[in-house]
């Protein structure tokens, strides 16, 4: 399925609003620990989902105490049944709305004029949608999709007159009618960012002032809430709104923070909704998703949503969490597009308010999209028969070797036939090399001339595929320098860690192909890898596969090198080779690297999985200011997606393009002649773009950059 | 006692949020500051909460009387007394004991509210025990604490930041020395 992108306009806009967002946040978290804060939160989300019948019961007793009723409804259309009963009770025929996401997974709106029934948002953004028949684009600011020339036309054909397209006037004109709406309606309907169960209140935040407005003027007042809002006190909701406004839209504090406890006027009503959410709690892979607090700061740093927009990337809840929340409250097959949108480059979760591991559980749900219907044919015959199986990999790269011939000049493959032509169109493929590193490199011995610290024992090196079949000479040049500081080298298993048939969710396969590698790593001693994803697969993926195969071991098997024990004592031992240099042997490059000029401008791209889940962005940098004797030149959006991400490039080509040119902007800017990584499979990204832009710009691993300045020759003594 | 460093941090927040802070030695001081403020907001009277009519300090203030959600709207100015300040974000908060109130904080284009500083504690967290108390003490009919900082704001046109859309375009606090008898 093609990914519309973004028109530039708009992808402008929300590039802007990101980076001001971004900044706004960082400021407000100053002085303040968000590790900490999120990690209480989170279990304060937990501990309230566990408890959630209780805390319920409780909420209901205090809420009927003070004049509410509760009602329940356990689906969507039930809850806007309820709704439509109580504005008829009351003889209401328009109910104004503040902000409620759960009134957009029921359907409320249109539920209630298909009856009728005139439902009204208030908050600006959602009006202006609203008035123009648009759906919203973004979760905190659903009209950023218009300018103030579109949002004058609305306006302007909504009141039959023409009207002054500055902001200020818009707003003052906006106002004034959604005031009008206000004042008149029979009931105002609000959703709820928490109940608090200890005196039955709820807990509205706004910036405008409408959910005041909406809760207080009308003589009814209606809260639609999901049930995973609730939890036990005032001070759970205090500790809530910190991380929300800020992690939100990077304010202290919302303009209004109202908590509300009974009704206001005439009558409140709280309608309590499951919708799936007893079952999505009861689900022990997928009950993080409940934690969720709606804060949307993780679509604001999500390279794909920043591509694609809004209205791509949902179905009525937005980005990765919403392919989750989707999946569970509107089902399976509506979470398939939105699943497969995701990268997998778990930037994510490096913001969300309470530790969801979105990334990994949206892998788990492209596994049970996979089981359900099948996957498609091209994914299977790639991960699960080549891949998964090293001796078919090997002859599948052998025959490709062989065709070399027909290859072109410089190592780049023939462009792909037209009817393929989407997949290599703003990229150079790369061919495999004549021989695969396995052939190249036998063991490398410690340098004699190392000096002190020789003898440093042995180290495993595992290349990965692309290394392996594509770029032996990062493999060699990884050895060498390793070897030069005094280990013993030994070259791993040149099979396939696993990880893209893991990260399409193809459990089986990536398990067989995991297993291999596995048995096959020398006992002991460091695993030193030269890709991020493998470090994943190996050190955290593949071992929990393991782990929970061995939990289902047959009784009698022996629990040999694949089984529960070994499997944890290897994860430990594995370390990526930047991260291994930048802790053990600081000193020792130091020594090596021969005072001489500075080396040239380097620019450095951070990959994903190096920056977001190994978290070694700062070891790189410490490597190449020791290799270069410069700090690194730093590009715009260093951490930016490249847009391989493995699959993901073949089935969402015009995304991957989307992002690699982004990052081929930066790299230009940033005037470097050399770009270092950490990533084979961004080095082909990236090496393969610049290439088919014919610049000169040189992509080298990181291995390759030390390989190079140790190999200099040293200056003449003085 | 007010303590001076919280107030000032508490000024230093509430203006950056886009609120008027104006410090006033005691309690007729405020009346006659809120005098000064109508005359400028060229209004003659102001919508002001019972509790703020009754004192005895209002002197020569004219009120109006607006009865329903209407008549709050149309009034330009009004008048509130705040329960705290907290002083971490410039937040005022009011433990609403009825509907007028919530009105008055919240329809009219300009509000004025008065804080006394020794009321001011560190930050919003600090009044978590105060929340649950005011919201469990209450009998029915209703009750609410609302937290309120900065005039109301929206950025939702273009992210540009727009002051003054539903709730009111101007915050106007009166941070009093003196506290209230």
């Amino acid at each position: 399925m093609k990914a519309q992108l973004l028109d530039p306009a708009l992808k402008a806009v929300l590039q802007a609003f990101h980076e001001s967002w971004a900044e706004k946040r960082a400021d407000c978290f100053r002085g303040l620990d968000f590790e900490a804060l999120r990690e209480t939160l989170a279990g304060v989300k937990d501990r309230a989902v566990a408890g959630q019948e209780g805390l319920l019961a409780r909420f209901e007793d205090e809420a009927a105490r003070r004049g509410s009723r509760v009602l329940r409804a356990s689906d969507g259309d039930e809850a806007n049944r309820l709704v439509l009963e109580i504005l008829k009770t009351h003889g209401a025929r328009t109910v104004v709305k503040s902000k409620s996401m759960v009134s957009e997974e029921t359907g409320l709106n249109a539920y209630l004029a298909g009856k009728g029934v005139d439902a009204k948002e208030t908050d600006l953004g959602e009006w202006i949608v609203q008035t123009a028949r648009q759906a919203p684009t973004h979760m905190v600011l659903p009209a950023i999709h218009l300018s103030r020339g579109d949002v004058a036309e609305i306006l302007g054909g909504h009141l039959g007159r023409p009207v002054a397209d500055d902001i200020p006037s818009l707003v003052r004109t906006a106002r004034d009618e959604i005031r009008k709406d206000i004042l008149a309606a029979g009931a105002g309907l609000t959703g709820a960012n928490a109940l608090v169960a200890e005196n039955g209140a709820v807990m509205l935040v706004t910036n405008e002032g409408n959910g005041r407005l909406v809760s207080s003027v009308p003589p009814v007042h209606i809260v639609l809430a999901s049930l995973e809002k609730v939890l036990p006190g005032v001070a759970d909701a205090l500790s809530l709104l910190k991380l929300l406004t800020r992690n939100a839209t990077g304010q202290r504090i919302t303009s209004y923070v109202s908590f509300i406890a009974g009704p206001q006027r005439a009558a409140q009503y709280v309608i309590l909704l499951d919708n799936h959410r007893r079952e999505l709690g009861a689900d022990p892979v997928f009950r993080d998703v409940l934690r969720c607090v709606k804060c949307s700061a993780c679509l604001n740093v999500c390279p794909v949503y920043q591509v694609v927009g809004g209205r791509r990337f949902s179905h009525v809840y937005m980005g990765g969490i919403g392919s989750l929340l989707t999946a569970w409250i509107h089902g399976l097959e509506k979470s398939r597009d939105l699943a497969s949108l995701c990268l997998g480059c778990h930037r994510c979760e490096t913001v969300c308010a309470t530790k969801i591991p979105i990334a990994g559980l949206v892998t788990a749900l492209k596994g049970r999209l996979a089981e359900k219907s099948g996957e498609k044919l091209w994914k299977r015959i790639a991960l699960d028969a080549v891949i998964g199986r090293p001796a078919v990999q090997r002859a599948a790269f052998g025959a490709a070797r062989a065709a070399r011939p027909v290859v072109r000049r410089k190592g780049y493959a023939r462009p792909l036939p037209l009817w393929m032509k989407r997949y290599d169109r703003f990229r150079a493929l790369p061919a495999p090399a004549p021989k695969p590193l396995s052939r190249l490199i036998v063991k490398a011995a410690p340098d004699r001339k190392a000096g002190p610290g020789q003898g440093k024992g042995r180290v495993t090196l595992f290349a990965g595929c692309l290394v392996e079949h594509v770029y032996p000479e990062v493999g060699l040049a990884a050895a060498r320098v390793l070897a030069g500081l005094g280990y013993e080298v030994v070259p791993g298993p040149p099979g396939c860690c696993g990880f893209p048939a893991w990260n399409a969710g193809h459990a089986a396969s990536a398990r067989r192909a995991f297993r291999h590698v596995f048995r096959k790593i020398e006992a002991e001693g460091p695993v030193i890898t030269l890709c991020p994803t493998c470090t994943t697969m190996l050190a955290r993926a593949g071992p929990d596969l393991l782990l929970a195969e061995g939990q289902a071991a047959p009784p009698g098997r022996k629990r040999g090198r694949d089984g529960v024990p070994d499997a944890r004592g290897f994860a430990a031992r594995v370390i990526a080779f930047s991260v291994f240099l930048a802790r053990n042997e600081r000193e020792g490059l130091q020594r090596l690297l021969a005072r001489g000029a500075p080396g040239p401008p380097v620019t450095y791209h951070d990959s994903c999985h190096h920056q977001h889940v190994l978290e070694a962005a700062e070891d790189s940098r410490v490597l190449l200011r020791l290799a270069l004797g410069r700090e690194v030149v730093e590009m715009t959006g260093p951490a930016s997606c490249c847009g391989f991400a493995g699959t993901f490039s073949v089935e969402h080509p015009e995304v991957g393009e989307a992002l690699l040119a982004d990052k081929l902007a930066a790299v230009d800017a940033a005037g470097a002649e050399l770009v270092a990584l950490d990533c084979p499979g961004c080095l082909l990204q990236i090496r393969g773009g610049l290439a088919r832009r014919g610049r000169s710009t040189r992509v080298k691993h990181l291995a390759e950059v030390l390989d190079e300045r140790l190999r200099r020759p040293s200056p003449p003594r003085r | 006692m007010v303590n001076r460093g919280l107030a000032a941090r508490f000024t230093a927040a509430a203006e950056a949020a886009g609120a008027e802070v104006i410090s006033v030695a005691r309690q007729k001081d405020a009346y006659v500051t809120v005098a000064r403020l109508l005359d400028r907001e060229k209004a003659k009277k102001v919508a002001a909460s019972a509790s703020v009519r009754e004192s005895g300090c209002a002197g020569r203030l004219l009120f109006s009387n607006p009865g329903n959600p209407l008549e709050f709207a149309q009034a330009r100015v009004a008048l509130v007394r705040a329960d705290y300040g907290a002083a971490e974000t410039g937040t005022l908060v009011r433990l609403d004991s009825d509907d007028d109130e919530r009105m008055l904080w919240t329809l009219p284009a300009t509000c004025i509210a008065l804080l006394d500083g020794e009321r001011v504690v560190p930050g919003v967290d600090s009044l978590a025990a105060v929340i649950s108390g005011h919201l469990e003490r209450r009998k029915p009919p209703a009750s609410q604490v609302s937290l309120i900082t900065g005039p109301s704001r929206t950025a939702d046109i273009e992210c540009a930041l727009t002051i003054g859309v539903q709730g009111p375009a101007r915050l106007i606090i009166l941070l009093i020395d003196e506290p209230e008898a």
